[in-house]
């Protein structure tokens, strides 16, 4: 019932807890579940009166002090029976709501004992099941279990008074253990036992060359170093070949792009440092292409799906504030920086042109206001590094990139989201949401694996500009990057005697190149950090001043407030 | 208004300031057409550190400037506070559109030519009212700036084109202005020097149950002591960005208690005006564990404001 493990329902058990406490800055060292998952309401509020009323971190370690003996799991039971009582009694007065809540809680503990299979109840301890019943029973009116003088006086010492301090409490249960399971905790036994529940180090992904790799993990946060890709060294290079085509195809879907057009592309703007390499421009849609590795590859995409998908759904409020605030404040940019389009009205600025239709006419609507309408003339681009460096932020990424999506399409402002990587030789765009989406779903499909080649991907970005929706419009690209340029396929440099290899200060400069033209073209470029402290500079080498760093999900709202202020005023 | 006096009196507000709001009073006497622009409060604002303060920023001639979260109170201290000083007030509420125009006044057609139609600043410059500028900062800065004449030591308003009025003596402008609302900008330091600025504290828990209790006086003050906490327990976990302070209501909550009244039970009545504030599905299911975890929802009129 009480478990150290995390569920579906967690967030809402932890709130609940919280909630009762009075206190959110602590992490409940129990949560209780119904066996269908859904919090026990009631208990998660023992809980938090546990941390209200008692010291929980002392009680908590007593807990452990037992964790190795077998019999752990029911003398977690007992001792929350007994919880259940202190604490109820040092709340009721408080909070009369209480003896309704406990009522309802032995209630439900008979709905649930009707609906428990055989299978169930055989897993069931049966002393325990008797010390449960004992107390809902007497909660709620009902007849007492038959119970043997030992059990009797079980119930009773589980009925720990709500006068008790936490020394008082911690003597009690100790002495509950002993008198009745001759219990004692070994010396020092709460320093030697590892916590109960707690997980050893989360694999941080298998370490192979130019593999696509995705983590089943959970996103926890950005562990810059954990997940990396090396070089082979200065070997030499073999081109890119049919192979790996249809991997690329079996992998991440046809080329939307026609055969011809892709090598137009490849002619266009496979060229210079990056004349060794070819693009592939993709939707996601699946090929019939049968790869051995493919089928494995996609599972796994399809898993990271899910768990992009999870942890939207497990922070749906934080995500809905954050589109509000970021689309209140991005509009608030437009504003200051769009013009209104002028509506007539019967009052406001004259206009001298229409004046006539006043005596003419009689058409007193001679004069202009700013009306509501902004001209809002621009698109955007959101550009998301998905190369293997952002493996342990995966969902994170995916929430701001939902984020930000959601927030200018709530300003009519079309946006399209596309990831890249490169891997094989081939840099590879997937389109994410398209700017006539209306669904950002696709942004949940966001994966991370193989490198990034962003030189390739900025001037890619570029040449699709046939979408209708950008058509008279300015665009703005945003790349949500941690500025660290990283490719198997070396720089291609005629008159070289040593192949060099794609990365570090070459890399660097051949993005700031493709930057460079970006904006030449009158295309306005930001960039979202969030990356390593250490490639600070190579961002400001690349994106100049038009760069914010996010730490954390929610600082994303400003940050991305900020970026388009700073590019707008240059506008 | 003798009643605001008296609450005042009884909140332990230094005397000497309510005798200058009465001097105030006695020194501006408002014409008989404005009269029905004095607002008549439904609810006090609780807290005389913060009366006090407002007090002696108005008297002094200062303009204030309330700055605080959502549901501190700000637009009923600045109702109590024009209604304590007996003064006609125009409200002004900001948006990211409002301009000078807005404001002071526009250009229209009275049927035989072009004319000035005053805005609510230019009337209450003229009346000597007090202006309530809402959500100041939800403004542009550029807007705004037509007003720095008027809320600085010039006091007076010129509109090219047409006169230039100087404010009279009683004219006061309070804006309010809450940092946390999306859409919300910084204000620039000319405009924020030309206030006092208030912060606004939360509401105090025993301040909120005699908020209650003087809306609703037969209501069960044990009951009255639960949704005292319940809000303030919404409050925490909004603080905590658990929820989205939508359901952060002070007004739904007093709406819960006014259905409660006429005779709906206490789960819909708090359904309806604080859980349904929000529109996710998991944020409602969050806010109704507080509320099952303080009121139960099956209680009756009977059961709220006693027999």
């Amino acid at each position: 019932m009480i478990k150290k493990q995390f569920t579906s329902n967690a967030r809402r058990a932890r709130n609940i807890i919280w909630n009762a406490a009075g206190d959110y800055d602590f992490e409940p060292p129990f949560m209780a579940f119904f066996p269908n998952g859904a919090p026990d309401h009631y208990f998660n509020m023992i809980i938090g009166l546990v941390r209200k009323w008692l010291d929980i971190d002392r009680i908590g370690k007593f807990f452990d002090s037992y964790a190795a003996d077998r019999r752990s799991d029911e003398f977690d039971e007992y001792l929350w029976l007994g919880l259940e009582n202190c604490v109820y009694e040092k709340e009721s007065a408080e909070r009369p709501v209480m003896e309704r809540l406990r009522k309802q809680r032995a209630e439900q503990f008979y709905v649930e004992q009707a609906g428990m299979s055989r299978q169930q109840m055989e897993y069931q301890s049966m002393p325990v099941y008797t010390q449960q019943q004992a107390r809902w029973a007497s909660v709620s009116g009902r007849n007492l279990p038959v119970m043997t003088s030992r059990e009797k006086r079980m119930q009773e010492a589980l009925c720990l008074s709500g006068d008790l301090d936490t020394d008082q409490l911690l003597r009690e249960m100790a002495d509950f253990l002993k008198t009745f399971f001759r219990y004692e905790a070994p010396h020092g036994a709460a320093l030697r036992v590892r916590r109960r529940g707690s997980r050893g180090p989360k694999g941080s992904g298998r370490r192979r060359k130019d593999h696509f790799l995705v983590r089943t993990g959970t996103g926890e946060g950005n562990h810059p170093k954990a997940v990396t890709l090396t070089h082979d060294g200065l070997g030499r290079f073999v081109p890119p070949t049919q192979e790996d085509e249809d991997y690329i195809r079996a992998v991440f879907g046809k080329s939307v792009l026609p055969e011809s057009e892709t090598e137009i592309l490849n002619n266009d703007i496979c060229t210079g440092a990056d004349a060794n390499c070819r693009v592939w421009v993709t939707q996601g849609e699946e090929s019939d292409a049968d790869y051995k590795d493919a089928a494995d590859i996609i599972a796994r995409r399809r898993r990271q799906r899910e768990l992009n998908e999870n942890f939207y759904a497990d922070n749906r409020a934080a995500v809905r504030s954050a589109v509000k605030t970021l689309s209140a404040g991005m509009e608030t940019v437009f504003e200051s920086y769009l013009k209104h389009l002028p509506e007539a009205s019967r009052a406001g600025r004259l206009a001298p042109e229409k004046v006539y239709r006043l005596p003419v006419l009689g058409d007193s609507k001679v004069f202009t206001r700013d009306g509501e309408e902004t001209e809002k003339e621009v698109f955007v681009d959101i550009l998301l590094d998905a190369s293997q460096s952002r493996m342990n932020s995966q969902e994170i990424i995916s929430a701001e990139a939902l984020i930000a999506a959601k927030s200018f399409a709530a300003l009519n402002v079309p946006v399209r989201v596309s990831a890249f990587r490169s891997l094989r030789g081939h840099t590879v765009l997937e389109i994410l949401k398209d700017a006539g989406d209306n669904d950002c779903s696709g942004i949940c499909g966001y994966y991370a694996g193989g490198w990034n080649r962003d030189s390739l991907a900025v001037r890619l970005i570029e040449h699709l500009d046939d979408d209708p929706h950008m058509t008279g419009k300015q665009r703005i690209v945003l790349i949500m990057t941690d500025a660290n340029p990283n490719d198997s396929v070396p720089v291609a440099e005629a008159g070289h005697l040593l192949t060099r290899e794609y990365d570090g200060a070459v890399a660097v400069s051949a993005t700031e190149d493709a930057v460079r033209i970006l904006r030449s073209k009158g295309i306005m470029v930001g960039a979202v950090f969030h990356g390593n402290s250490s490639h600070i500079g190579d961002l400001h080498q690349i994106y100049g001043h038009s760069c914010v760093r996010i730490r954390k999900p929610s600082q994303l709202a400003q940050g991305l407030c900020d970026l388009m202020l700073m590019l707008m005023s240059r506008r | 208004m003798q009643e605001l006096f008296d609450f005042l009196r009884e909140e332990g507000v230094e005397p000497r300031l309510l005798d200058g709001v009465k001097a105030f009073r006695e020194a501006h006497p408002v014409a008989q057409e404005y009269t029905d622009r004095i607002p008549v409060p439904e609810y006090y604002y609780y807290g005389n550190n913060t009366w006090e303060l407002a007090l002696a920023a108005l008297l002094a001639g200062k303009n204030l400037l309330l700055a605080g979260p959502k549901a501190t109170g700000k637009n009923v201290l600045a109702e109590n506070l024009s209604a304590l000083f007996g003064c006609p007030t125009w409200d002004v509420s900001f948006h990211v559109n409002a301009d000078a125009a807005s404001l002071i006044g526009t250009d229209t057609y009275n049927g035989s030519e072009v004319v000035f139609r005053p805005g609510p600043v230019w009337m209450c410059a003229r009346v000597g009212g007090f202006g309530i500028l809402d959500e100041i900062n939800m403004a542009k800065n550029e807007a705004l700036a037509v007003l720095h004449a008027a809320l600085d030591f010039r006091r007076s308003i010129d509109v090219p084109g047409y006169d230039r009025i100087e404010l009279q003596d009683g004219t006061r402008f309070i804006a309010t202005m809450n940092y946390g609302y999306a859409g919300t900008r910084e204000l620039n330091e000319a405009l924020t020097s030309r206030f006092a600025v208030l912060n606004m504290p939360l509401i105090k828990d025993d301040d909120l149950v005699k908020l209650i209790a003087r809306r609703y006086p037969d209501i069960d003050m044990k009951i009255c002591g639960q949704l005292a906490k319940l809000y303030k327990e919404l409050e925490k976990k909004a603080e905590s960005a658990e929820i989205s302070d939508s359901a952060l209501d002070l007004r739904g909550l007093l709406d819960a208690i006014a259905l409660m009244d006429q005779g709906i039970l206490s789960g819909a009545a708090l359904e309806m005006c604080i859980v349904n504030k929000t529109f996710d599905d998991y944020e409602r299911k969050l806010i109704r564990d507080v509320i099952a975890a303080r009121i139960p929802d099956d209680l009756t009129r009977d059961a709220v404001f006693g027999k």
